[in-house]
């Protein structure tokens, strides 16, 4: 508890952290009053449209995969690896501690990005007079879908920045990966690319897709990358030395 | 004998190149330790497997006993300074000790303590980007006593300080070491810690060199001893008897050679000899160190 204490001051005590939440604060109320109010009220006639204007917030992904990422690469990029690590020399503890801030991190933009999007998307939309067709449970499903896939995000960036230790290496290697590579898998292999971690997520934490994997599977999925990517996170930081 | 340190035919290869070279010694409780040796002669590479920073090639360390990943909380018991940039710029230097203390359990008012030890308080709520070299290194010494430690560990900490920074840094070192405990530090220039430490580690190529005194070494490599004292005679009489070589340099000064000051001081104890001054000369500290750091072939 003591050295979760200790990662969760880190995040709060600089501004790396606040400035990737306040671009996800700006990019989710952007979009969701721009869209909600400028776009023709033929684009929210079904509830697919809805959940697929809703389910923006699930954006806290990558911002929390960054903010997860920024975690372990800021220690090797400011050499303050070498102190964390004299304080906690058992590295497995130390990961696991990232681990848990990263996801902890991780809920916190889930609730923040999904919460603004959905309850303002949900008012403007009332506004404006449009019948919302979502049942309660659909839209606990889409909510908190959004906010578990968002945490395992968060997950996913603390593996990757033991992995991948060096900070522009790590943040190029996960916006490559989502927005160029998965679309391409995705866009020539559908079977295969369904199966990697942001269509799996996309599904996770969206309405559902006739490509995607269903929810539960898609869910197992993402988890299943969280903890292998963790795994592997946890041995490379235990093999590596401190330079 | 209390050894705090210990390195066991420690060796660390990074590809080709052997950095760190069949390393075997000892440093005894309430030492100051300088660990000496030109710049890639592996001074810190060994200070990081020591630390359990960097995995042996072969060998073994252990500090109070332990291989230091294997000590119960070793922050306690051992404070270290690697580099004296290892800060976040954009963190305060209170909030920079705090995300360490905070890991082991150490209270806040522990982290006002050192910092005002290090005199750091007033900018303790500053961003560490605009703090100045000396005062990072101070940071990075305030890191390093959180948990009151028994050794300390510094590598090259007067790197980069002005005269009044190294002034400060060797007080505190004394102040430090004159409760019994010890400490460790590293430097690529011998005059830098000579009037610091005890004794000294000297390697090069990551071999050891030399482990001795100050004193010894002055002496081994042609070094003497001079000497005032009212009876003169009765002294250089009872050195020659001990094999010590003397010369007269005036009628009150006499010049042991290859000798240390200790055991002329000694000699002229049993001899009922008067001693008005005893210091080591010679070569300079600096000639010692280059002498024996320049002959050893790389790896």
């Amino acid at each position: 508890m003591n050295q979760l204490r200790a990662e969760l001051l880190k995040i709060r005590s600089t501004r790396t952290t606040i400035g990737l939440l306040l671009g996800l604060i700006a990019l989710a109320l952007l979009f969701t009053i721009l869209t909600c109010t400028l776009s023709p009220m033929d684009q929210f006639v079904t509830e697919q449209d809805q959940s697929s204007l809703l389910s923006f917030g699930s954006i806290a992904g990558v911002f929390a995969a960054l903010a997860g990422v920024m975690l372990f690469t800021s220690e090797y990029r400011f050499g303050t690896i070498r102190p964390t690590s004299l304080f906690n020399p058992n590295r497995s503890r130390l990961f696991a501690t990232k681990i848990t801030a990263g996801v902890l991190s991780g809920l916190v933009f889930g609730v923040i990005g999904e919460g603004l999007v959905f309850s303002i998307g949900l008012m403007i939309l009332k506004i404006r007079g449009v019948p919302i067709l979502m049942t309660g449970a659909n839209e606990i499903e889409l909510v908190v879908g959004a906010i578990i896939g968002t945490a395992l995000w968060g997950a996913i960036g603390v593996a990757l920045g033991s992995i991948v230790p060096n900070q522009v290496g790590a943040v190029i290697s996960l916006l490559a990966w989502g927005f160029v590579v998965e679309n391409l898998v995705f866009g020539l292999l559908p079977k295969i690319g369904r199966f990697l971690p942001v269509h799996a997520a996309d599904s996770m934490m969206g309405p559902i897709q006739d490509k995607l994997l269903p929810g539960n599977a898609a869910t197992a999925v993402v988890i299943a990358w969280a903890v292998v990517l963790s795994l592997a996170g946890v041995e490379l930081l235990k093999r590596r030395d401190v330079s | 004998m209390t050894y705090v340190v210990q390195s066991d035919s420690l060796s660390k290869r990074y590809g080709e190149v052997l950095a760190v070279d069949d390393l075997s010694f000892a440093i005894e409780a309430g030492t100051i330790t300088g660990f000496l040796g030109p710049n890639g002669a592996g001074k810190s590479t060994t200070l990081r497997m020591l630390l359990g920073l960097a995995r042996p090639t072969s060998g073994q360390s252990t500090v109070f006993g332990s291989p230091y990943d294997q000590l119960k909380t070793p922050a306690r018991r051992i404070g270290a300074v690697l580099e004296a940039t290892d800060f976040h710029p954009g963190r305060s230097g209170r909030d920079h000790l705090r995300t360490l203390s905070w890991a082991v359990g150490i209270p806040d008012t522990r982290v006002d303590e050192v910092l005002a030890l290090v005199e750091l308080q007033s900018a303790a709520k500053r961003r560490v980007k605009g703090y100045s070299l000396g005062m990072r290194q101070r940071l990075g010494l305030a890191a390093a006593l959180l948990g009151d430690p028994d050794l300390l560990v510094l590598d090259e900490p007067a790197n980069g300080l002005d005269p009044e920074g190294v002034r400060w840094l060797r007080d505190f070192l004394r102040d430090f070491a004159s409760g019994g405990r010890t400490v460790l530090i590293s430097s690529h220039v011998l005059a830098e810690i000579a009037q610091t430490v005890d004794q000294v580690l000297i390697i090069n190529h990551g071999r050891l060199v030399t482990e001795s005194t100050l004193d010894e070494l002055t002496a081994r490599v042609g070094g003497a001893v001079r000497v005032q004292s009212p009876q003169l005679d009765s002294l250089a009489e009872a050195l020659q008897r001990e094999g010590i070589v003397t010369t007269r340099s005036n009628d009150h000064v006499l010049l042991a050679q290859g000798t240390t000051k200790e055991h002329v001081g000694d000699v002229a104890l049993a001899a009922g000899v008067a001693i008005h001054e005893l210091v080591t000369e010679g070569s300079s500290l600096e000639e010692v160190f280059l002498d024996l750091t320049s002959g050893t072939a790389p790896q």
